[in-house]
C-alpha cells in the first residue's frame, strides 16, 4: 500500500516507495504507473495549463507527457528524483508546443474556486470602484493571463513554477536544467515585466 | 532588501490567483484512466516506433534530445561543431590530394609526349579557326584530326526561312 506522505502544500505528495513504484512501472506494472500518475497529475497538469492558459492544450499535453515519460521511463536512471524527470518532460513538451503555434493562443481558462472570493489577498487587491467582486476577479484573471503570455515561454515558466506552484529556486533549476543565479534572473526580469504590465491592478505597497 | 530593488508583495498577491483556477469538477478522477487507456491502446496497436526503440535503447541519446529541446544554444553550438568539422574535413580531404599530384599525378612533360603521341596517331587539321579554338585545350589538338568522312567544315551556316513567293 502507498502511504503519500505530504511535506507542505507547495509540495507534491511523493509516495514512500517512489522507487519501488518506478521499478515496477519500468517493467511495465499500469497499476504502479497509475499510483505515480496520481501523485503528480494535479501539478503536471497545473503547471501545463498556467503555461497555455487553456484548458483543452493542457489535457491534452498532460497526457501526452505522461505517456510519453511511461515509454522513456527505461531511460530514467534515477540521478533526478521522478518528480524532476516527469516535470522536465512536462514543461519541454509544452515549450515545443507553445513555439510551434506562437501568436495563435486562444484563452481557455479554467473557472475560479469559491475559495477565491475570500482570499484576503486577493480581496485587497481587488477595486472599490466596481460594487461587483467576481466581476472584478474575473477581469482581473484574464488581465493576469494576458500580460503572463506576453511573456517569453522560459519568463513564464519561472514565474509558474516559482509564484505559482512554489517550487524552490534549486527545484526549479533542475527542472528547467539551469544554474540558480539564471533562475533568479529570469523570475525579476519576469517580475519586473508582469508589474509593468499590470500596474493599474496592483495597488501600491 | 535593499531599498532600490523594486517590492514584488502586491504581484505575488495577484499571481496566487491562479492557484484557484480549477478544472471542471472531478476532472482529475478519470485522468489517469485515460492515460493508461491510451498506452494499452498504443501497445495493443502500434508498435515502439524504430525512434522510440533507440531511444529504449540508448537512453543518453534521449537525454541529449532532451537537453537540446531545453536549451536550443546547445543544439545551434553542436550543429556548428559539426558544420566546423566538415570544412575541416573538406579541407583536410583536398591537401593529400595536392601532394599526390606533385608526386603521382603526371607531369608537364608526360602530358607534352601525351600531346604529341596523339597528333601523330590523328589525321591532318581541316579548319584555322578550330586550331585557334583548340589552343586551350592541350591534350588534343585538332591541328592533326583528319577525318574518315573527309572534310568537316565547322562554322555557322546561315539558313534562309522566309517562305516562298515572300
Amino acid at each position: 500500500m502507498t502511504e503519500p506522505t505530504a511535506r507542505n502544500d507547495s509540495e507534491p505528495i511523493v509516495p514512500v516507495d517512489e522507487k519501488d513504484l518506478v521499478r515496477r512501472a519500468r517493467e511495465g506494472d499500469l497499476e504502479a504507473y497509475n499510483q505515480l500518475m496520481r501523485c503528480y497529475q494535479e501539478r503536471i497538469y497545473a503547471t501545463i495549463y498556467h503555461m497555455t492558459a487553456n484548458h483543452e492544450d493542457a489535457n491534452d499535453l498532460a497526457q501526452e507527457s505522461f505517456i510519453k515519460a511511461f515509454q522513456a521511463l527505461k531511460s530514467f536512471k534515477g540521478n533526478s528524483s521522478f518528480y524532476t524527470w516527469i516535470y522536465r518532460i512536462a514543461v519541454n513538451k509544452t515549450i515545443n508546443f507553445l513555439k510551434r503555434r506562437k501568436n495563435r493562443i486562444h484563452l481557455s481558462l479554467n473557472n475560479l474556486d469559491l475559495n477565491a472570493e475570500h482570499d484576503p489577498d486577493l480581496v485587497a487587491l481587488i477595486s472599490d470602484r466596481t460594487p461587483r467582486r467576481e466581476a472584478d476577479l474575473s477581469e482581473l484573471q484574464e488581465k493576469l493571463n494576458e500580460a503572463l503570455l506576453k511573456l517569453s515561454e522560459l519568463h513564464r515558466l519561472v514565474v509558474v513554477l516559482h509564484d505559482v506552484q512554489g517550487l524552490s529556486h534549486d527545484e526549479i533549476a533542475k527542472v528547467m536544467n539551469c544554474n540558480i543565479g539564471t533562475v533568479r534572473s529570469r523570475l525579476f526580469y519576469a517580475r519586473q515585466q508582469l508589474q509593468g504590465w499590470l500596474s493599474d491592478y496592483l495597488k501600491p505597497t | 532588501m535593499n531599498e532600490n530593488e523594486p517590492n514584488f508583495e502586491s504581484l505575488r498577491r495577484l499571481l496566487a490567483l491562479k492557484r484557484h483556477e480549477m478544472p471542471p469538477p472531478r476532472y482529475f478522477d478519470s485522468f489517469s484512466s485515460q492515460v493508461i487507456a491510451r498506452i494499452r491502446a498504443g501497445e495493443a496497436g502500434t508498435p515502439a516506433s524504430p525512434l522510440e526503440h533507440l531511444f529504449g535503447q540508448i537512453p543518453w541519446l534521449l537525454e541529449s534530445l532532451q537537453t537540446f529541446e531545453m536549451k536550443p544554444v546547445f543544439a545551434g553550438a553542436y550543429a556548428s561543431a559539426l558544420c566546423l568539422l566538415l570544412a575541416a574535413g573538406v579541407i583536410f580531404a583536398e591537401r593529400p590530394e595536392s601532394t599526390s599530384q606533385a608526386s603521382g599525378e603526371p607531369t608537364p612533360q608526360i602530358i607534352s609526349s601525351f600531346t604529341s603521341a596523339t597528333t601523330a596517331a590523328l589525321p591532318q587539321p581541316v579548319n584555322q579557326t578550330l586550331i585557334a579554338d583548340n589552343s586551350i585545350n592541350p591534350m588534343f589538338n585538332f591541328q592533326s584530326t583528319p577525318s574518315s568522312f573527309g572534310q568537316i567544315l565547322p562554322g555557322a551556316q546561315l539558313v534562309d526561312y522566309s517562305l516562298p513567293g515572300n
